[in-house]
């Protein structure tokens, strides 16, 4: 050999033997990932669900809000453990009269890019979701809002439409409700992700250090954070995107993360409740899982050709005659999520069943008669052609539950169902744009009360906008909402969930508590498992 | 010329015959021949791409049809502008890319540019990776099968060539992840890197994006091992698709060399056979893989979107799949252009490369 080729063989087996040593280093990711990744007291979560945008005006689900919760601050917020909402980084807030609620601010607020924050702020922030009024947005939240003004640096004061909303206070804690910088944002557009993240317009618990939108953000404890939540009980935190929920898995029991947030799929949960190197924890349920039938587009739609909205309504009927909720929830979801039965989860004062009596057999099985009658009766003598579409937001498990709804409906020889999947920021846009007659979607709720699952759905400009409007309902669900008495207002609240069922707006499928998954080693896990459906990375360490 | 073929590149051992000079155009002349011809490919790349993505007609009746009503279909088509005739669309389209305008992707807003930039170095990472793997499996290999002809470690490897490059490529993902991952916990899952790892990477000054390159420049040797072990699986089952072609390439060209005269000459004169593979036969059995591995960049590429969904390694071919889901027109066209053009210019490096190497390419 000479000693030019010597030499070269010696720098190709260096290299091999490096290149060897350096994967041995690091060993089995197993192990060795933990330690290092929580030198600090850093913690990384881990979740499937996607940004949309970081913008409060832009956005109205939970990918989008898990964040804004970590960095903007609120009026008033959710201490953790409970589901009264409470002053954040207000220093008073309560209704001064039965239409207006007045907040104090705490003196000497500001943002991490030393802008100030005061009440300006804060009207600019509520006024700009409702004048942007973005499909995507949480504006309909705010439809008892007349208007808001700054009585002087410190307070503000919002008139409200009808006096004595009982939820307001949990609306400002919700995803209108994050305080922005007046003098970064527009006021009239959305803002981009990485223009919010340059200016760095954050005053709540965290702010952003870096960003990698829907791939990675690391939050850096704000020393200035001065409301509610207090100091984060971690130096850090590191907030990782899945695409496939395997993998999600897969780095939580190998402890490459800390835990594992939304939405890991019930085979997943299950499999984890057996290994002893994480711990599965659980928290009150809330999450819906249902279908929204767009009533101009849907068959016999009014903006179809062939619009008959009694026939319309025998399409929705049947559909509701056909599920099978207990199928789907033993089969796909491997019954980690239950059937449900009504609008609102029967963990809220309030909660009915109405859609077990009305439809199918009467006690929540399918009945194939009573949905070809419903048919025959209006006239509907073809086989319907339904086109539904579902999306990987709510884990992968929505394609069994959705090929499953579809094997159920043509099972009766009633429907053939054109069954797609879209992802989910296209998703979401396209819902609003009518472009699925009949459609999959999930709610997380914003604040703990039935009002949340009613408003939001049922009354004009709803967040759905799938063109419902019922005159009757509307009343119901606003009386209920400026009901003191709670006797009268679970009677009312009873009202609307009857008359919603009747419509078949949307027709609820199950229901899921809120799981997290992380490794023995965490603490405070169960700090955000509680009934406001808040994440907060602040009380988890290790 | 068969004197010429027959030829193989001098040696220091005097058995080979000297490689005779070049009698047509200089290398020069070679070089730009080949850079002109980079344009007209990728001009019908380009326009293939476009009508290629056209033929089912306009996006947005492709993916709306039947679900929007006639009338909204309408006008979304016609604020998009695809309801001008295709060619005036085709020129359009062709002007912006001239000056370097891919549009916006329609689903999050950003340039299609800085998007390409942001993802092509994670995909140029493990296209490179994957390379490494393809050239240290398949070569040696080759080698030692060709040596041993027909015995049963040629017939080995033959197999084992032969299950590289017919198992898919998303399967032996799988394969390689359930094993070396979830069984055994040797290697890491998915991703280019542990979070902390990516966060130190990223807030670089001037990051490459290419996570080893950017570990060797701050001299973070822990990010380094990081990488490599994230980099393993991701890189061998890419490679190994490769690996068995170049597998084959190399045993059936060895075997060829070592049929040679100048190799009989060798041996004839006691050179050992160990020493005629190694030192003699593979330099010319090596010469058709630099070709090959131009036409193999096109391969990998493919691949490369199975892999990065497989193993989460955020490149283009993972957008690339997340763009078709989300049906972003602007911004899948955008990626298929762009690996267009890395396949032509692939290409005509290795022309050039080829070209260095064994001057008889240029006649």
């Amino acid at each position: 050999m000479t000693k030019s080729n010597k030499a070269l063989h010696g720098a190709i087996a260096l290299a091999g033997i490096s290149a060897l040593a350096l994967t041995a280093c690091t060993g089995p990711s197993g192990g060795g990932g933990t330690a290092t990744e929580g030198a600090g007291g850093a913690i990384t979560y881990g979740t499937t669900d996607k940004v949309v945008t970081l913008d409060p005006a832009g956005s109205y689900d939970g990918g989008s809000f898990m964040v804004m919760n970590q960095i903007y601050p609120f009026l008033l917020n959710y201490a953790p453990g409970t589901a009264d909402a409470t002053p954040d980084i207000a220093e008073s807030a309560s209704f001064t009269s039965p239409t207006e609620y007045t907040v104090k601010l705490k003196p000497d607020l500001k943002f991490a890019n030393g802008n100030t924050l005061d009440s300006s702020d804060v009207v600019f922030s509520f006024n700009r979701v409702k004048n942007i009024d973005d499909p995507n947005g949480p504006a309909s939240l705010l439809s008892n809002m007349e208007k808001i003004e700054a009585t002087d640096p410190n307070t503000v004061v919002f008139t409200l439409v009808a006096g004595n909303d009982q939820v307001f206070p949990g609306v400002l804690a919700s995803n209108p409700g994050p305080i922005v910088d007046e003098e970064v944002f527009p006021a009239d557009k959305v803002l981009d992700d990485d223009a919010i993240v340059a200016a760095k317009p954050f005053a709540g618990q965290y702010t952003i250090d870096s960003y990698k939108k829907n791939e990675l953000v690391s939050f850096k404890p704000n020393p200035d954070y001065q409301g509610l939540l207090g100091k984060a009980a971690n130096d850090g935190a590191t907030l990782k995107h899945y695409a496939d929920p395997n993998n999600l898995k897969l780095d939580v029991q190998q402890g490459n993360i800390d835990v594992a947030g939304r939405i890991l799929t019930a085979t997943d949960v299950a499999d984890l409740e057996s290994d002893s190197n994480v711990k599965v924890h659980k928290g009150p349920g809330g999450e819906l899982r249902y279908m929204v039938f767009n009533f101009d587009t849907m068959p016999f739609g009014t903006k179809t050709p062939d619009a008959d909205p009694s026939k319309a309504l025998a399409v929705r009927q049947a559909i509701a005659h056909l599920v099978d909720r207990d199928v789907i929830a033993s089969q796909v979801f491997k019954n980690t999520y239950t059937p449900v039965y009504s609008y609102v989860p029967k963990e809220f004062e309030g909660a009915t069943e109405p859609l077990k009596s009305l439809y199918g057999d009467g006690s929540g099985k399918p009945s194939l008669d009573k949905a070809k009658k419903v048919l025959a009766d209006a006239g509907v003598t073809s086989v319907v052609d339904l086109k539904l579409q579902y999306t990987d937001r709510y884990g992968t498990s929505a394609a069994d539950e959705y090929a499953l709804v579809k094997e159920q409906l043509e099972k009766s020889g009633l429907f053939t169902v054109d069954l797609k999947s879209t992802e989910w920021t296209t998703y979401t846009k396209e819902r609003r744009a009518d472009a699925y007659p009949v459609y999959q979607l999930g709610w997380f709720p914003d604040y703990s009360d039935a009002d949340n699952y009613l408003t939001p759905f049922f009354i004009p400009g709803n967040f759905l906008g799938n063109h419902y409007e019922n005159p009757a309902v509307t009343d119901i669900v606003k009386k209920q909402l400026v009901t003191t008495d709670k006797a009268e207002r679970s009677e009312l609240l009873g009202q609307a969930q009857e008359a919603v069922a009747k419509d078949l707006s949307t027709l609820p499928l199950l229901q899921g508590a809120q799981v997290m998954v992380a490794g023995t080693d965490v603490q405070g896990v169960e700090k955000t498992l509680d009934p406001s459906f808040k994440t907060r990375l602040g009380v988890m360490s290790k | 010329m068969t004197t010429l073929i027959d030829a193989p590149p001098s040696d220091a051992d005097g058995i080979l015959p000297a490689t005779r000079k070049s009698a047509g155009g200089g290398l020069g002349q070679y070089i730009l021949v080949r850079f002109l011809l980079i344009f007209p490919t990728i001009f019908i790349l380009v326009t293939m791409v476009f009508f290629l993505m056209r033929i089912t007609g306009d996006p947005i009746t492709a993916a709306m049809g039947g679900r929007l009503p006639a009338d909204q279909l309408q006008e979304r088509i016609q604020a998009a502008g695809y309801d001008r005739p295709i060619l005036v669309q085709y020129f359009e389209y062709l002007g912006q890319l001239a000056t370097g305008n891919f549009g916006r992707t329609l689903t999050d807003n950003r340039a299609v540019v800085e998007m390409l930039t942001t993802y092509g170095s994670a995909t140029l990472e493990l296209s490179i990776n994957a390379l490494l793997v393809a050239l240290v499996v398949g070569i040696p290999l080759g080698m030692v099968a060709a040596h041993r002809r027909d015995k049963a470690p040629d017939a080995v490897l033959r197999v084992f060539a032969i299950l590289c490059y017919a198992t898919p490529v998303f399967f032996a993902g799988m394969l390689l992840k359930l094993t070396f991952s979830v069984w055994l916990g040797w290697l890491p899952v998915a991703g280019r890197a542990k979070t902390s790892s990516e966060l130190a990477l990223t807030s670089l000054q001037a990051p490459t994006g290419i996570y080893w390159l950017d570990a060797l420049r701050s001299g973070n040797m822990a990010a380094l091992a990081d990488v490599v072990a994230h980099s393993v699986l991701p890189a061998v089952a890419l490679g190994l698709l490769t690996a068995g072609i170049f597998l084959r390439l190399v045993r059936t060209n060895v075997i060829g060399t070592l049929g040679r005269d100048y190799v009989e000459a060798g041996r004839s004169r006691g050179v050992s056979e160990y020493r005629l593979v190694t030192k003699h036969a593979y330099k010319p059995a090596l010469i058709p893989i630099i070709t090959v591995m131009g036409l193999q960049i096109a391969v990998m590429l493919g691949g490369a979107v199975l892999t990065e969904k497989t193993f989460e390694w955020k490149g283009l071919g993972f957008q690339l799949a997340n763009y078709l889901t989300a049906r972003d027109f602007v911004a899948v066209q955008g990626i298929v252009v762009l690996l267009a053009i890395i396949v032509a210019m692939t290409n005509f490096i290795v022309d050039i490369i080829a070209a260095l190497i064994d001057p008889r390419v240029r006649y």
